[in-house]
């Protein structure tokens, strides 16, 4: 058993246990969560690198073999997930230690993040269908808490729509890995891999397929089963939003890019061309909702939905260089939408206000936080040479290279909307006559902006040192389309 | 018998969706409900129902029935039973704050 | 990196010094420390006429994102080396001007100064690479920081919506122009301009050779300010004169001039370029010039000025153009004078049109207003601003001996030499160009009029400033204008001090090919060309213009004199509104908030996929050999546990609907029972027991459930919904289990049977699978228990009201 490949999963479970009896002392809630975040980020940072050199880790948990036993399986892409994951749970609680009321931590609020992360790290790098559903379920609930936490009125009323629609979700996984197993008798990635690979009949394949795809979408906010999304993601505080609008979706989008390369690689021309007219669509309804919005915090939500598209869009495309670019996107849009939504409750933390005309010349009083905005908002639009220009480049390139003009047409048309509804946050919040007071416009915010530093530095880095990246993505990609290497050693054939 | 099983689990389906689609946050519980019962079924039918001893090796068969989907759904079980029971109070905690059970008014206003 | 590279990211780099300067040295004026990057630059740049002027070029290799094919390639010819020099000789000047513009003691000067740095390197990077995507990377941030210093003054309401206006409308032509640049990589495998230049002839063939140019060309045009795009420009006025000195007349707006100066060799000699840049170029000229006489700002008449020179350049290009369709001397020369004079022109109206934008700034400065209806009687009052004002109008109208009538002339030899053109059907309409050459040009001249005599002369009237004593500027701040308006005459008087060094290899760089056969009789420019066709236009146009100017009385009541904002404004406007609304009702019919519409929309869609995928795959299949056989206690439990369920939507008491569901659950475990699960039968019995209780503790406080207060339709959707959903459901299942019978390996529940006791010693297989081979499932599932308990508790307990934090 590789225990650096478990310790994802299980330091932060051991830690969300441990500190459920600690919750009236704040003092060491806080320290043991901060040493443990930055472990496990040294941790997963440590496991990429070790998977990016000796190739793909495996832990058969309880020393059972696959496809029997459930194993955990490290490949670059989950490892890379893992990371990110981490870097975005490192920010968002540190930014939660400066911004959410102490009540919160009495009730806790870390045992159930680090819960929230125990599933979502489990998620990436679990081998197993059923296991991911289990996972996925501790996710969930853990999310479905953190998303009500707090009990306001607005909380409630959203959260119940969210639960309900994700509890739906969750039967469908079921009933999928109901239908999986009579189709081909296992539930390890690996072997029902090779299993389809083998079957010569495929018809029903593609149902369940289609089946998966629904499922994975309605957790990763695809058109049209975003409906929970945006409203609810406007209750939890700052810190949590971030959370959930960096990692959670992409979680479903992680298993829609595992099942479509790996399993579900019999009939693409079937499966990717819906999966691009999905991203399509997911892509322009999304960002027709943020530009219909007057809110900080709900355009950014409508944003995930929008920038889902894309990363869906590179797997449709279904070439390594599309591929690259959607990897590139995720790791580009997890960090800049984490950044955004903590910026979000900075702005909030000074006025008091998210309703954009509400606000007004935060440029004024508060540059540092203004252009910190202003260069994660732009690397979001695609604006050069940030790292969302790159990710998004290389999907339309690719793109054009196959001849797929319509989707290109939609994803620049929805590139420019993007910039047009982060310029309208730029021009009604931090532009324009101030409208918050002269008191709010002393206070001091640099305790709450310093977590959010990272990450812009990060866009900032993933733009000029793109090559770097742009090369692991491709190694992903290259990765996730010769799936025969991950069969190989999980099934150690 | 598979094909009864699976009508059976159509119906359940069939039934919850129609709570689901309902205005009562009761009546939607209850949809989510009869919709896991049909699929934690229908994980069942999946597998063989052909006659065979329970999944006990202690037994002396030479058949038994699938073991695995049973383990599945057991766990399936439980996990549902956790989120039903955290959906409820959800309910409850909704209704004490708004005073309704009614989706209809729990809409929010247009633009949120 | 070299020192190529270097020059250009140094105003990026000076870029971030400057808030510390302001920071700590604040007693001397931030603009000094800003001053000496571009004269540095300039003179830097300098060094390179020798080398381009004998034809030469320079390149500088620094791969980038080598993946993706974006190399950071350095390349001088003589077209860069032209806007090189332009970026910083006039970027020297602006930065000077604005030392005395903008008041260190009230201005934040280091927003002003790293928004113009940013630009600086942007331009400089756009017309210094040879790499398309590094050209596109420069190119946004040239929009972004033209955006950012129109909203300089970021809480006026003006200066919010002409960043935004410019922001949107460049940044569109950006995405398009990104379009098109990978089009020509799909054509070419290159962004190199130089190898995609070396393969142009593969390049005309294709047939994405029409959508590129297209695309390519809307972000020219955007950039370039061409009509219909150009509605931003008048609007970018509102940031401080010295930016719309430099930006939005010399620099910025040229960035479209050079690109498609640039891409010439590539789409030129085609019918295509030839009439979109001559057509859109002469359009926007007539449009520019005579908006231009309509403006009562004398910022707003610059820039439709600016608006109508650029499409004049423009239009030139695009006649040039046609001299790489010839291949003989005569007619080669006769096309590529157009190429000259657009050059010339460059050079020209970046001089004449600076100090004219730094004299209104002067006046603005000096006098409180730009409004030409308040104005008048300055020449005396500012007689330096006067003759430099003079010097730069005569320029912009065509009057010799400057500048302006040199390149004026030789348009007008261009449009000609274009009607002589028999091909791209130019024999059928090519009169059209002299003719609104001529009239724009006669437009261009009252404008001059207009603007210059209602500023200077007439009577003036201190009650119409603001400002206490007007008087002529400090003299610092006119050192920039008259080296400018000295430049006027120099060039005028010595044009040939610009033909070789300058002109003739910016021309080698847009048409190549026609260098060869070209006669170098057209470089020799002067004024006295005896009494030819273009001599008579000129008349022509000070004889018209002078009378429209003098009876001004007459026409200048007319409405569409009085109106000042072009009508074109309205649709951007209301695209912008229609976008807002339009998304708003979109959004609307989806996200209703009410949880039923969701649903429905996701059945609806769900159903809708899985049965056309079952369809398309020709998935269906249903097995009826070798089914367990069905006992009739059977039959009679699933009876019994469909009818429950059937009933359970028409019950409308809670405690009923209840125990209804509790019954489902029992029945649920019997067919457990049935089928040999005794764990799961005891499970479900336990789990549905303590539901059941919960349900009632939780809804014995709620309200009766209500019968449905539905529509009729409604119901019927949900019912068809429904019953879609049930039948996809079992239809799958059916051909799922069909499949379980035709695969070729079995369940890998065979090895549990097979080897559970010898691994494990145990026997209740379910639970061996529970607690060891699936061991993490099931402490995960005791986890999600423990976090919905922890959850009701904090449900119950934590109760907020949403402004304790963020």
């Amino acid at each position: 058993m590789n225990s650096l490949v478990v310790l994802p999963v299980l330091l932060p479970f051991l830690v969300g246990s441990i500190l459920i009896l600690l919750v009236k002392r704040h003092a060491l809630q806080r320290w043991i969560s901060g040493i443990t975040m930055t472990a496990l980020l040294v941790l997963s940072i440590i496991l990429a690198v070790v998977v990016y050199q000796d190739g793909i880790q495996i832990s058969e948990l309880g020393n059972w073999e696959a496809p029997f036993g459930i194993i955990f399986v490290a490949d670059m892409f989950a490892t890379l997930m893992v990371v990110l994951s981490s870097i975005v749970g490192f920010t968002c609680l540190f930014f939660a230690f400066r911004t959410i009321a102490p009540v919160r931590e009495k009730y806790y609020f870390y045992p159930f993040y680090f819960f929230l992360l125990t599933g979502v790290n489990g998620a990436f790098l679990t081998g197993d269908l059923f296991n991911l559903f289990v996972f996925f379920e501790v996710m969930l609930i853990a999310s479905y808490i953190l998303i009500v936490h707090g009990s306001t009125n607005y909380q409630l009323r959203e959260s119940f729509k969210y639960v309900a629609i994700n509890v739906f979700a969750s039967l469908f996984f079921i009933v999928g890995v109901a239908y999986m197993y009579a189709a081909t008798g296992t539930l390890n990635f690996a072997h029902l891999a090779e299993r389809i690979d083998e079957m010569e009949q495929t018809g029903v394949l593609n149902v369940i397929a289609i089946l998966f795809l629904l499922v994975f979408a309605m957790k990763g906010a695809l058109f049209p089963l975003y409906f929970w999304l945006p409203r609810s993601y406007y209750g939890p505080p700052a810190a949590i939003a971030a959370l959930f609008g960096g990692l959670l979706t992409k979680v479903g989008i992680y298993a829609i890019i595992r099942m479509f390369t790996l399993v579900f690689n019999h009939d693409p021309t079937f499966t990717h061309n819906i999966i691009l007219a999905l991203a399509g669509f997911t892509m322009f309804f999304g960002v027709l909702g943020a530009v219909s919005q007057f809110d900080f915090k709900r355009i950014l939500s409508y944003h995930i939905i929008s920038q889902v598209g894309y990363m869906v869009m590179g797997l449709g495309l279904y070439t390594q260089l599309a591929i690259a670019g959607a990897i590139y996107y995720i790791a580009h849009h997890i960090i800049v939408k984490a950044a955004l939504f903590l910026f979000a409750g900075a702005a909030q933390k000074i006025t008091g206000e998210t309703h954009l005309k509400k606000m007004g010349g935060l440029l004024g009083s508060h540059p540092v936080l203004a252009w910190m905005f202003f260069i994660t908002a732009i690397s979001l639009a695609g604006i050069p040479p940030l790292s969302g220009f790159f990710s998004k480049f290389a999907l339309i390139l690719s793109g054009f290279e196959e001849g797929r003009y319509i989707i290109v047409t939609v994803a620049l048309i929805v590139g420019l909307l993007t910039l047009f509804s982060m310029i309208k946050i730029f021009m009604y919040a931090f532009w324009g006559e101030r409208k918050h007071t002269e008191e709010q416009s002393q206070m001091k915010i640099g305790s709450v902006l310093l977590p959010i530093v990272p990450l812009v530095a990060l866009t900032i880095i993933m733009g000029f040192a793109a090559e770097p990246i742009f090369q692991y993505s491709e190694a992903i990609a290259a990765e996730l389309l010769e799936p025969d290497v991950y069969i190989n050693s999980v099934l150690k054939e | 018998m598979e094909i009864l099983m699976s009508i059976t689990v159509g119906v359940l389906f069939m039934v919850g969706t129609y709570m689901i689609l309902t205005k009562s946050i009761l009546r939607v519980i209850l949809g989510l409900m009869l919709m896991s019962h049909g699929a934690h079924l229908l994980l069942l039918v999946m597998a063989d129902l052909k006659a065979g001893a329970p999944p006990l090796l202690g037994e002396d068969a030479t058949a038994f029935s699938d073991p695995l989907p049973q383990a599945l759904i057991l766990t399936a079980i439980v996990i549902s039973f956790g989120v039903t029971s955290f959906l409820l109070v959800l309910a409850y905690r909704t209704y004490k704050a708004h005073q309704t059970d009614d989706l209809e008014k729990l809409r929010g206003t247009a633009d949120e | 990196m070299t020192w190529l590279h270097l020059a250009i990211i140094s105003p990026f780099l000076l870029a971030i010094l400057i808030p510390f300067l302001y920071r700590y040295a604040r007693n001397i004026h931030t603009g000094w420390f800003v001053f000496l990057l571009p004269l540095a630059l300039f003179a830097y740049f300098l060094t390179y006429v020798p080398v381009t002027s004998g034809g030469g070029t320079h390149q500088a290799n620094l791969p980038w994102v080598p993946s993706l094919g974006i190399y950071f390639n350095a390349y001088v010819d003589g077209l860069s080396l032209l806007f090189a020099l332009l970026i910083t000789g006039i970027g020297a000047l602006v930065v000077l001007y604005s030392i005395y513009y903008l008041s260190k003691k009230t201005e934040p000067l280091h927003n002003f100064y790293v928004y113009l740095m940013m630009f600086m390197g942007a331009m400089l990077g756009v017309v210094l690479t040879d790499n398309l995507i590094v050209i596109y990377v420069f190119w946004e941030l040239t929009s972004l920081a033209s955006s950012l210093l129109i909203s300089y003054w970021f809480h006026r309401q003006a200066s919010i919506y002409g960043a935004q206006k410019s922001m949107m409308i460049t940044v569109f032509g950006g995405f398009s122009m990104l379009g098109g640049f990978s089009l020509l990589y799909v054509m070419t495998d290159t962004f190199s301009i130089q190898e995609i230049i070396a393969q142009a002839d593969q390049v005309v063939e294709s047939p994405l050779f029409l959508p590129a140019m297209l695309l390519i060309l809307l972000g020219a045009f955007t950039k370039s300010a061409q009509f219909p795009f150009h509605i931003w420009l008048p609007d970018a006025m509102e940031a401080p004169t010295p930016v719309s000195a430099y930006l939005h007349s010399a620099t910025m707006v040229k960035a479209g001039i050079y690109l498609v100066a640039r891409l010439t060799p590539v789409f030129g000699g085609t019918p295509e370029w030839f009439w979109l840049l001559s057509g859109f170029g002469i359009l926007t000229l007539t449009w520019g010039s005579i908006s231009a006489v309509r403006q009562k700002d004398l910022k707003g008449i610059l820039a439709f000025s600016t608006i109508s020179q650029l499409g004049l350049i423009m239009c030139l290009l695009g006649l040039g153009s046609a001299s790489l369709y010839f291949t003989d001397a005569d007619e080669t020369t006769m096309y590529a004078t157009a190429t000259l004079a657009a050059v010339f022109h460059l050079v020209n109206h970046a001089t004449f049109k600076g100090s004219l934008f730094m004299t209104a700034g002067i006046v603005d400065h000096e006098t409180g207003t730009r409004d030409i209806r308040k104005l008048g009687g300055l020449m005396t009052i500012m007689p330096v601003t006067f003759t430099v004002s003079l010097i730069g109008t005569a320029a912009m109208a065509g009057l010799p001996p400057f500048n302006g009538f040199l390149s004026k002339e030789m348009f007008f030899t261009g449009v000609l030499n274009a009607t002589e053109l028999n091909i791209f059907n130019m024999e059928t309409v090519g009169f059209i160009f002299p003719v609104f050459a001529w009239i724009a040009s006669i437009f261009t001249f009252l404008y001059c009029l207009i603007m210059f005599f209602r500023t200077f002369t007439g009577k003036f009237e201190p009650s119409n400033y603001e400002v206490d004593h007007v008087h002529e500027a400090p003299k610092g701040m006119l050192i920039s204008p008259v080296i400018l308006g000295s430049l006027v005459i120099i060039f005028g008087f010595f044009p040939n001090l610009l033909t070789y060094t300058i002109l003739e290899p910016a021309m080698a760089a847009i048409i190549p090919d026609s260098m060869n056969y070209i006669e170098s009789a057209i470089f020799n420019i002067y004024h006295w060309h005896g009494f030819n066709a273009e001599i008579f236009m000129t008349l022509g146009v000070v004889a018209f213009g002078a009378l429209l100017f003098i009876n001004m009385g007459k026409w200048s009541a007319l409405s569409i004199y009085q109106k000042e904002r072009d009508p074109l404004n309205r649709a951007y406007d209301g695209s912008l509104d229609g976008l807002i609304t339009g998304s708003q009702a979109v959004t609307r019919i989806q996200m209703t908030g009410l949880l039923r519409d969701y649903f429905a929309f996701m059945l609806v869609f769900m159903v809708m996929l899985l049965l056309y995928s079952m369809f398309y795959a020709d998935a269906f299949a249903i097995n009826t050999q070798d089914l367990a056989p069905i006992s009739p206690h059977m039959w009679v439990l699933t009876i019994l546990f469909i009818a429950a369920t059937l009933v359970m939507p028409f019950i409308n008491h809670r405690v009923t609907a209840i125990i209804t569901i509790g019954v489902i659950g029992f029945l649920l475990a019997l067919f457990f029972v049935v089928f040999r699960a005794q764990d799961l039968a005891i499970t479900q019995l336990l789990v549905e027991t303590v539901l059941v209780i919960l349900l009632l503790l939780a809804f014995y406080h709620l309200p009766e459930i209500r019968k449905e207060t539905f529509k009729p339709v409604f119901k019927l959707t949900n019912a068809v919904i429904s019953v879609a959903v049930g039948v996809t459901v079992t239809l799958i299942a059916f051909s799922a289990h069909a499949m379980q019978h035709e695969r070729p390996f079995g369940a890998i529940s065979e090895y549990f049977i097979e080897n559970t006791y010898e691994l494990t010693g145990g026997q209740n297989m379910v639970n061996l699978i529970l607690v060891d081979f699936r061991a993490i499932d099931t402490i995960l599932e005791v986890l999600v228990l423990a976090i919905a308990a922890l959850g009701v508790v904090t449900m119950i307990k934590l109760r907020m009201n949403g402004r304790e934090d963020v």
